[in-house]
């Protein structure tokens, strides 16, 4: 089944409720569907084409239409194709319906949509705050036109988080939100009955830099690349990687053959740097500081690799749309399989001497558990979803870059434990060297950048995502006017993993919740609220400081 | 005098403790690569405490978000003083490219007294490592300071009518 194929399909059986739909190639199809029909659409979808749900976005769009646009993106993975379902809202009634109840992987990105656009997610479980500030005013949308992207509404005074009561009988242990162990900042509270985690609570979004909104108001086609980098300090590339491939496609500009082989290399390389980087947090996280300065020590040269070929260790600034500003020289490809291959023979004797630490491995095996089951309906990805035997790897899915003249292995591994997901990573590491190879010994002559028109046509649409460290990264882009995206919808890995931390928490040792964390390798700059478990029900609900207050302040309260 | 001062107050070695109040990781990433073999900062007597109140030095990497900003007070009451502040990176510099976004109150110094200010995005190591030396004393300062121009009137907390904020 083609995109096409698939659209005809969903409109056969949808009829009048599907207004139109489109395709971009084989593999991504758009359709537009009626508000009423949405939930249906999306069930069928989910349920019975199979497909995974990646998120939701809203677009202003009352500049041109006198609408919103809410769209909700899927993938289906075995027949290689994306799906975006856009909807439109009338300005003067903002409501869609909700359809985080059918699909609870959706319950984030809708209250997103919420915050940042003003579009109400009718019959949301928990229609809350989700990204924004406390102090935000309440009907204050930045991703409205009409918002300024600089716009500084006074802080308001008495709206700092306050200390929440614990359920009753259990007892609070506060990590966060600066801590030493995860680098950034993030805000768990976690409820304990003695040793055994019996719920926890969750504030993020303490990182939220309003990038979407910089990319679609201030920033030009060839500046975003800039911006999404440092989306994240760790795998930025693949961020900026995304959506220079979302440009290209919607603006349809062919990029040359070598550029293709050179952002894989680049993203391998940025994938050994994440993986030694995360193996050694992960040594650290559980008092084992001597694998902490091992694979750091390991990781050193890569940077200076990275110096090398890009000028800087981090943040390379090597993508703009339509191709790669600076070229692999022929002269280097020695160095750079010196290096890597230094660390693919250290990373063998390492990938072998841990499952043979039986201190380590006690603290990994059977921790941690995410079933497959909430791993699909929470839209786990990469290594957190291949660690409980969902064979996802957007490399071999949907190839990007030179992924189709490669050959890449998907590491899955069934035990759902952080083991398993350590597994994953430890072999992901040799595989990413092996890629590197290949694309070195095939890489093909010639430009490395598009000659492209001054301006971008506007009023089209992409998808693309990248197979990142922790998992796929979604870019979606709307080409609008002025030179720079009408929008720009970002979907970090993250954001989809963290979804499954409070129900993989209950039941472990308070000991293992630091590793269990660790272990998805968190990455809160690109994510960015606060969960409850509810101790009785395992429900998960995400709440405002004040609600929080005044549903625990009640006598008797859960 | 400043210098005499961290002499007296810090003869041996400083703990630091690390913040990110919004980074993008990256600056916290090399943060941690001095702390490891190749730069290995700890031959200075330079530890990475996980409490602010065992902490002489208070690292702060990256824009200070409008979430973070009741938290980051609270931290810097938290260390014991004599206190140093370093801002690391451009970020918690002045805003780095952020500086103007809706969610950003500005670098690290609209919020604390910043001491000391390493720029770069994210800074090399090296100059991490030199950041802390001029700190203490052990090396000398190569540039002399310039005054940001970006600054901002930002508003202050009172009261106003949501509507007046669309344009
Ligand atoms: S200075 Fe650069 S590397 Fe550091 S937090 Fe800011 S954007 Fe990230």
């Amino acid at each position: 089944m083609n995109a096409q194929q698939l659209g005809e399909n969903i409109k056969q059986r949808f009829a009048a409720k599907v207004i139109d739909f489109e395709t971009l190639g084989s593999d991504q199809l758009y359709v537009t569907i009626t508000p009423d029909s949405l939930v249906e659409v999306a069930e069928h979808l989910y349920q019975d084409q199979g497909c995974r749900y990646v998120i939701n976005g809203g677009t202003d769009r009352r500049q041109q239409r006198d609408a919103f646009l809410i769209t909700h993106f899927f993938a289906q993975d075995e027949e290689k194709i994306y799906i975006a379902v856009h909807t439109e809202v009338g300005a003067d009634d903002p409501q869609v319906d909700s359809i985080t109840p059918v699909i609870p992987a959706a319950n984030w990105s809708e209250r997103e949509t919420r915050d940042m656009v003003g579009v109400v997610p009718v019959g949301h479980p928990d229609p809350r705050r989700l990204v924004l500030s406390d102090d935000w005013p309440e009907d204050l949308y930045p991703l409205r036109y009409d918002v300024a992207h600089d716009v500084h509404p006074p802080p308001a005074e008495g709206v700092a988080p306050e200390r929440l009561e614990p359920p009753e009988g259990a007892s609070v242990v506060p990590i966060g939100p600066f801590f030493p162990v995860l680098e950034e900042p993030a805000y768990f509270r976690v409820f304990v009955e003695g040793e055994q985690v019996v719920g926890a609570d969750y504030r993020g979004f303490y990182s939220h830099r309003g990038i979407e909104k910089l990319g679609c108001s201030v920033l030009t086609y060839n500046q975003v690349p800039f911006i999404a980098e440092r989306i994240c300090g760790i795998c930025g590339y693949v961020h900026s990687c995304s959506y220079c491939q979302a440009a290209e496609r919607a603006a349809g500009i062919e990029v040359p053959d070598r550029a293709e082989y050179i952002r894989t290399i680049m993203l391998e390389l940025e994938r050994l740097e994440s993986h030694t980087l995360w193996l050694g947090i992960a040594g650290h996280i559980i008092g084992f500081d001597t694998v902490l300065m091992q694979t750091w020590r390991m990781r050193e040269p890569l940077m200076w690799l990275c110096e090398q070929i890009t000028g800087n260790r981090k943040t390379y600034g090597m993508n703009l749309v339509g191709g790669v500003r600076r070229d692999i020289k022929p002269e280097i490809y020695g160095d750079l399989r010196g290096v890597i291959d230094k660390i693919g023979d250290e990373w063998a004797e390492l990938a072998e001497a841990i499952p043979g630490d039986s201190t380590l491995m006690a603290r990994l095996q059977g921790t941690g558990i995410l079933t497959p089951e909430v791993a699909r309906a929470r839209g786990a990805a990469g290594p957190t979803a291949r660690g409980s035997g969902l064979a996802i790897d957007v490399r071999v899915d949907h190839p990007y870059a030179a992924y189709d003249r490669v050959e890449v292995n998907k590491c899955v591994y069934d035990s759902c434990d952080n083991r398993a997901r350590a597994r994953v990573r430890l072999g992901g590491t040799i595989d990413s060297i092996n890629i590197i190879h290949q694309a070195l010994d095939d890489m093909p002559d010639g430009p490395i950048m598009a000659e492209i028109d001054e301006e971008l046509p506007a009023g089209r649409q992409a998808m693309s995502a990248v197979e990142a460290p922790r998992g796929e990264v979604f870019h979606w882009v709307l080409t609008g006017a002025e030179n720079r995206p009408e929008r720009w919808r970002v979907r970090a890995p993250t954001y989809a993993n963290l979804q499954c931390v409070p129900p993989m928490l209950v039941g472990n040792a308070l000991a293992d919740v630091p590793i269990s964390i660790g272990s998805y390798d968190p990455c809160f700059s690109c994510t960015e609220r606060m969960e409850v478990v509810d101790v009785n029900s395992g429900q998960v609900r995400v709440y405002t400081e004040e609600q929080f207050r005044a549903e625990y302040d009640q006598p008797g309260a859960k | 005098m400043f210098k005499k001062l961290c002499e007296k107050s810090f003869p041996k070695s400083l703990w630091v403790y690390h913040c990110n109040v919004g980074a993008c990781n990256g600056c916290d990433i090399e943060v941690i690569d001095v702390l490891t073999p190749y730069y290995d900062a700890e031959r200075f007597g330079i530890k990475l405490v996980a409490s602010p109140r065992h902490a002489d030095v208070l690292l702060v990497c990256g824009p200070v978000t409008r979430q973070v900003v009741p938290a980051l007070k609270r931290l810097y009451e938290a260390v014991p003083d004599p206190k140093l502040v370093i801002a690391i990176g451009s970020c918690a510099v002045g805003g780095g490219i952020w500086f103007d976004s809706y969610n950003i109150v500005g670098g690290a110094d609209t919020i604390l007294p910043v001491d000391y200010y390493i720029p770069g995005c994210p800074p090399r190591p090296e100059a991490i490592l030199h950041g802390v030396a001029v700190a203490l004393g052990l090396a000398e300062k190569e540039i002399e300071s310039v005054h940001l121009k970006q600054l901002l009137d930002r508003p202050e907390s009172v009261p106003v009518e949501v509507e007046s904020l669309y344009s």
